[in-house]
């Protein structure tokens, strides 16, 4: 052997020398504009002051309001009877109890033209996991948004695909617009179509669940239509090599290999879907979003705890229900 | 009823860049001959007989099939006349080998039962005495087919291949992915199987022993040329040399791959 010719490869070359020079010159120039000593800092002093070294912070102090804000949760509803049609006291709703309270106001005495402490007695229907159930009940609904914008968006998107997939549609034309369509949808995050969207069908879960479908029908159509471009060829070849139609070759080719991945995709929209349905309803496209902002603008700090609790017990236990499926499916 | 089943006419075929793949090969395969395609790799061998039914398209020439010319228009109910066996096989890896073996049906059903999957139960029958004469067992058809072996997969191919009576069989070299061992099993299914139909094969290969043992005649590309047509016993030394070049084939165990 010619000891002198051989010699192993080196690890690495200039070339990966510059591209990492390079990639940290990104993060210093960028990191400066968007302040991230400043983050670094701030943090820090927060931590300092939540062991007691640094006597304040002004992140200690901002988490520290919102907390107190927050707490304590507020899950039962109070409602002057007087206030709900056809209420009978007999027939009340389960758990809910009558409490009678007497306050106390100034009042102008219409006859001494004087102020004057007036008592009054008011009757107060008390639900003490009202406000708890009404928003299981949003949180429902918003579940149900994210549902429905899924399955809209694999009716919309699964067509789409069709059109774009190099292998199902000769066309270049057609396979043009399917692209053109996948993008634009795609183009439009959930949160400005959900704008729109409340305009046109107003206030409510409809606006919702259209905003989730369009967005999710641009990613569907280019996910799908990839898998599909992705999958060996050789057994729709062999079907088209006997004279099956298209149809014939989707139906018992395409569709039998790609299955798999539609499923994993359209299972990543809806976990998607679960969270973004909870945002647009800020926008007003109903569920607990909507919830959340109509009681962030009234300061019921504690109503707002009382949703953020039960956003998060929603998502750990759906990630958890997801997990045991998974591994069921393998 | 004596037009050729497979006739090449001056065909041709050159890619953009210039290379030329075939070069003026004409063959006409009459009805019920054993026709096998031999040749180094990337003599033209697959090209011409992907040509057979339009997964090729020739640049020069014509191919009639049967009397009648092998156009795009013509495209669809000759292909139903083809049977086709694949190198990789080809089958829906995921799919029970009950529905492989009929998708070799599906140019015959109609929208509502190909979308549907609810086959008539002459198809049926068809598919489960097919996979009975290939050598599978009943408990196969219900498995997924990637689960079975190489050999096993080519079985279902074939049936496949038969599913509609075809008048035309063409093997792609059937047995280039398989243990030299079934190599000789699985050629001789395809042969009696096209027998008892009448139906004529048209199959590429590369192991010269196999040629010679199950062909009626050998016909030989190299470079895209036609350099031999004849019959096993013609099969010389010289005439292997003409289509192997000096070097000839790589020198192989008998039964095993051929260069």
């Amino acid at each position: 052997m010619n000891t002198a010719a051989w010699h192993y490869p080196r690890p690495f070359g200039t070339r990966a020398v510059a591209i990492v020079i390079a990639a940290f010159a990104l993060l210093w120039i960028t990191g400066q504009r968007v302040e991230i000593g400043r983050m670094i800092s701030m943090t820090g002093e927060a931590a300092l002051a939540a062991v007691g070294i640094v006597p304040e912070s002004e992140v200690a102090d901002g988490f520290g309001a919102v907390a107190g804000k927050l707490f304590p949760l507020q899950i039962s509803t109070r409602t002057e009877v007087s206030r709900i049609e056809n209420f009978h006291p007999r027939h009340l709703p389960p758990f809910a109890r009558i409490e009678s309270v007497e306050s106390t106001t100034q009042a102008l005495n219409p006859d001494t033209l004087e102020m004057e402490p007036r008592t009054e007695r008011t009757t107060v229907l008390v639900e003490p996991v009202g406000y708890l159930v009404h928003v299981a009940a949003k949180m429902l609904e918003t579940l149900e948004i994210a549902l429905w914008g899924t399955v809209i968006a694999i009716l919309i998107g699964f067509p789409l695909a069709l059109g774009a997939a190099r292998n199902i549609t000769h066309s270049p034309a057609l396979r043009g617009v399917a692209g053109a369509a996948i993008s634009l949808l795609r183009s439009i995050p959930e949160m400005i179509s959900a704008l729109f969207l409340v305009i046109a069908y107003g206030f409510g879960p409809i606006a919702g669940i259209l905003a989730l479908a369009f967005y999710g029908a641009g990613y569907l159509g280019k996910v799908y239509g990839e898998d599909m471009e992705g999958l060996d060829p050789r057994p729709q070849e062999a079907l088209a090599a006997g004279g099956a139609t298209m149809l014939a070759q989707l139906r018992w080719a395409v569709l039998p290999q790609a299955m798999p991945r539609f499923i994993a995709a359209a299972l990543y929209v809806l976990d998607r879907n679960m969270r973004m349905a909870t945002v647009i309803g800020i926008v007003g496209a109903g569920g607990i979003g909507q919830e959340l902002k109509g009681r962030y603008d009234m300061y019921d700090y504690g109503h707002v705890g009382t949703i953020l609790v039960v956003i998060f017990l929603v998502v750990f236990l759906l990630d958890r229900a997801a997990a045991h499926l998974r591994r069921a499916a393998l | 009823m004596d037009a050729p089943a497979i006739s090449f006419r001056k065909i041709g075929k050159r890619y953009p860049d210039g290379t030329r793949a075939l070069d003026d090969v004409s063959l006409d395969v009459p009805r019920g001959q054993f026709c096998v395609l031999l040749g180094p790799s990337g003599a033209g061998k697959s090209t011409l007989l992907r040509m057979a039914n339009r997964l090729a398209e020739p640049t020069e020439g014509r191919v009639i099939i049967e009397g009648r010319d092998l156009t795009p228009r013509t495209m669809k109910p000759i292909r139903r006349r083809i049977g086709m066996i694949h190198q990789s096989f080809n089958l829906v890896g995921r799919l029970s080998v009950a529905a492989n073996i009929m998708t070799g049906a599906l140019p015959a059903l109609g929208a509502m039962r190909l979308l549907t999957g609810v086959f008539p139960e002459t198809l049926k029958t068809k598919a489960c005495m097919l996979a009975a004469s290939v050598g599978l067992d009943p408990a196969h058809m219900s498995r997924r087919a990637d689960s079975l072996s190489g050999g096993q997969q080519q079985r279902v191919g074939i049936a496949r291949a038969f599913m509609l009576d075809p008048a035309i069989v063409l093997a792609d070299e059937p047995v280039a992915s398989l243990d030299p061992r079934i190599s000789s099993d699985i050629l001789a299914l395809i042969r009696d199987q096209a027998r008892v139909r009448g139906a004529t094969v048209l199959c590429s290969l590369h192991q010269i022993e196999l040629a010679r043992a199950f062909a009626d005649r050998i016909v030989a590309l190299r470079h895209g040329r036609l350099v031999f047509d004849g019959t096993p016993a013609e099969l010389d030394r010289s005439a292997i040399r003409a289509i192997y070049g000096e070097a000839g084939p790589v020198p192989i165990a008998s039964g095993g791959l051929a260069a």
